[in-house]
């Protein structure tokens, strides 16, 4: 079926208008949508429908996100993806800091870069990076999986719980509580059905995994760091 | 200083081996190198000079039958000062364990507090008292009435602050919730994550169609939107009736909720999607705010998940009142609850318990004048907290210039807790804070409720009682006019009238009343 898209262009309005607009168009498939870069909260706490933003997108695309499908075709600010649960959020361009926080489910894929404290305190979402990410990336990860296709910055994985954090680049500094494994045939596996869902154009061969070393990291104190 | 006859020593002779079997054991005088223990012939052991006594406590530490108490002829804080023996067996602790103490509950020792202030009743100058017993007083507030298409209508000026599920117990949240319903007030989830039917308890249902109310007139409950987001989801945010954003609270300001491993259960677990048994700690700041316009926009896309429909409140520490308070009420919220540095708090270091953030009679007036500044006072509702025993230290919150208050430690006390400090370990004999089912089954939720209840229903009385016979029918007309600090620490700190000078301290004059 062909899907019916709808456009909305949302230049000079403010956010409450524009979620007024999007309920009026309820019922088509896709939305198309053009000036979103100074919407922050766009697209928030959606339960269904498509969304494709053409162009940038600012801070907070996707927060709450219960179940939508957001496209960006350019850049999106910090916190893509804040707090979702279910769902799919592509970015095209690069994210800012903080991509994919405090998420339960859902995925989130970035195709570009993205910044410092990415998939902080994920909880089970599934976020891929097609770049580089920033420092501090993974921090206090509790569950889930991360996929960071390129280069990570400092400490990355500080913290982690559960969860695993997959790297085909180097990082700088590998975090606190975390052990770099080689992956398993599950792991090739479902690297190998992600990339391929989602056109990913990397070799699994070349990725690492890090685990959490205990569940129970000893907080307060850092016992050891190793470089 | 006295050093001669500075401590008292006693043998709890039925402790005492030697007491039974003279001869068998003269640990106590062997260990004593200044002779306060002697044996005499028939190898009794006697005190025979505890003058000479200096508290090394060696003797205590070596008897086998642990018979022997050393304690401060007069109390310590005169003898001993900074050395108290708590103070040294805190450093013991250290030093043997390589940790500092954690505890839960709140404040423990002297801070400045509502104490020093009284109530000024109504003459013949002022508008005549009101009678309490035959006329009407004005007690609700509203909380976002011009900004919220369901704004929150509390019956009295009284709300239950944030407990989290995880360190409150499931029976504990539910009473909290069945009160706000009873009473006609709000209660808040805590961080941690909504309890199943809390939501329904609040409002004053039992079963999930919310055909037949078994509580009137129904409450409302506030959802936590907190830095650790434990068991959050859009659902959650719309199933309550506002949401509150966690900035910090006062027993430890600028640090993160900590819930101690032992007390997460498999169903904690579940909720905040932390492995059982392992410490969950929020952390101290939003990762998704690195500035206050990012807060602007957070406060602004909670209203658009919420379809503008319930009020949103910010929940502040104890640190800059003013310019925090001001802050908040620029990020666009309709209420801000301050936290003073007598909070209470699930688990804390002691420290920062004990000696981190303001007073909460010191945050109230400057919040209170930032509010005033933006011409906000009064249409931002200020909600004080920390440390408020009842309707007296309500009244004077009220009367300072707070909208409504808060109790979180005293209505734990009304459902049977009796402070004991323990509420980190999980193991409160009570069941408000305990995780483990045995413990928790000692806690009715309804029976619990009735006393929350009876408690709130007492304390509003009180409440009224003062406003009336300081010439007001409803509270918000309450003003720092009827209130007068006692002494001039008080006076300094509040800005209120000193009593006998009747006047504010000089260094207020122009500042603003509040």
């Amino acid at each position: 079926m062909l899907a019916v898209a709808t456009a909305l262009d949302a230049k000079d309005l403010d956010l409450r208008q524009v979620s007024a607009a999007l309920k009026q168009l309820k019922g088509s498939e896709t939305i198309e949508i053009r000036h979103a870069a100074s919407l922050h909260g766009f697209c928030a706490g959606l339960k269904q429908g498509e969304y494709d933003i053409i162009g940038d997108a600012g801070d907070y695309l996707g927060v709450l996100n219960d179940g939508a499908t957001i496209r960006v075709t350019g850049n999106v600010g910090n916190y893509v993806g804040d707090n979702m649960t279910r769902g799919l959020i592509v970015v095209e361009g690069n994210a800012g800091l903080a991509a994919g926080v405090y998420p339960y489910g859902g995925t989130l894929l970035i195709r570009g870069s993205a910044g410092d404290f990415t998939a902080t305190m994920n909880k089970g979402a599934t976020i891929i990076v097609c770049g580089d990410v920033g420092d501090e990336t993974a921090t206090y990860h509790l569950a889930g999986d991360l996929i960071v296709v390129g280069n990570a910055g400092l400490n990355f994985g500080n913290f982690l719980i559960r969860g695993n954090l997959y790297i085909g680049g180097a990082f700088k500094s590998q975090g606190h509580n975390t052990r770099v494994e080689p992956l398993t045939k599950d792991d090739e596996q479902k690297l190998h059905r992600l990339f391929e869902q989602f056109d990913v154009p990397a070799e699994v061969s070349r990725f690492r995994k890090l685990v959490a070393e205990t569940a129970k990291p000893f907080y307060g104190r850092i016992i050891k760091r190793r470089e | 200083m006295a050093v001669v006859g500075a401590f008292c020593v006693s043998v709890m002779k039925n402790a005492c081996i030697n007491a039974q079997y003279p001869g068998k054991c003269a640990t106590c005088v062997e260990v004593c190198p200044y002779d306060v223990y002697a044996m005499d012939g028939e190898g009794q052991v006697s005190v025979q000079n505890f003058n000479a006594c200096v508290g090394c406590r060696i003797c205590a530490e070596f008897c086998p039958g642990n018979a022997i108490r050393i304690n401060s002829a007069e109390p310590e804080s005169i003898t001993r000062a900074l050395w108290t023996f708590p103070t040294v067996e805190e450093i013991h602790y250290k030093a043997l364990t390589g940790q500092y103490i954690l505890r839960g509950f709140g404040t423990m020792g002297p801070l400045p507090h509502f104490d020093s202030i009284v109530v000024v009743p109504s003459q013949i100058a002022s508008p005549a008292p009101r009678d309490k017993y035959r006329e009407d007083c004005k007690m609700d507030v509203v909380i976002g009435e011009d900004t919220c298409e369901r704004p929150m209508h509390l019956q009295l000026p009284i709300v239950f602050p944030a407990m989290s599920f995880g360190a409150l117990s499931r029976e504990a949240k539910l009473a909290l919730a069945i009160c706000a319903a009873q009473m006609g007030i709000a209660t808040n989830t805590g961080e941690g994550g909504l309890v199943p039917h809390e939501n329904l308890y609040a409002n004053g249902y039992v079963d999930p169609a919310r055909e037949e109310k078994r509580w009137e007139p129904g409450g409302y409950l506030v959802m936590q939107w907190s830095t650790g987001r434990w068991g959050v989801s859009v659902d959650y945010v719309r199933a309550g009736d506002a949401v509150e954003v966690k900035i910090g609270q006062g027993a430890k300001p600028g640090m993160g909720g900590h819930l101690l491993g032992k007390k997460v259960t498999e169903e904690i677990a579940a909720v905040r999607g932390v492995p059982p048994g392992s410490d969950a700690l929020s952390p101290c700041r939003y990762y998704d705010v690195q500035s206050l316009d990012d807060m602007k926009h957070m406060v602004t896309f909670l209203r658009e998940v919420t379809d503008y429909q319930v009020p949103i409140l910010m929940k502040l520490g104890p640190s800059r009142p003013y310019a925090d308070v001001r802050a908040a009420a620029e990020a666009g919220v309709d209420a801000i609850s301050i936290d003073g540095a007598a909070g209470g708090t699930g688990a804390s270091p002691d420290i920062v318990t004990q000696s981190v953030g303001i007073p909460t009679i010191a945050c109230i007036p400057p919040a209170v004048r930032a509010l005033k500044d933006l011409g906000l006072h009064r249409k931002v509702k200020l909600i004080a907290l920390g440390g408020l025993r009842g309707g007296l230290d309500a009244f004077k919150a009220l009367a300072m210039g707070a909208d409504a208050v808060g109790f979180g430690s005293a209505a734990e006390i009304a459902l049977g807790c009796r402070a004991c400090m323990a509420c980190h370990k999980g193991e409160c004999v009570y069941g408000i804070t305990a995780q483990d089912p045995r413990l928790r089954a000692r806690l009715d939720p309804e029976e619990g409720a009735r006393r929350l209840s009876n408690f709130v229903r007492a304390t509003s009385e009180e409440i009224k009682i003062l406003t009336m016979l300081a010439g007001h029918s409803a509270v918000h007309e309450l003003s720092e006019e009827d209130l007068r600090a006692l002494d001039l620490n008080t006076a300094a700190i509040t800005g209120l009238k000193l009593i006998g000078f009747e006047k504010r301290l000089p260094w207020w004059e122009g500042v603003g009343a509040n």
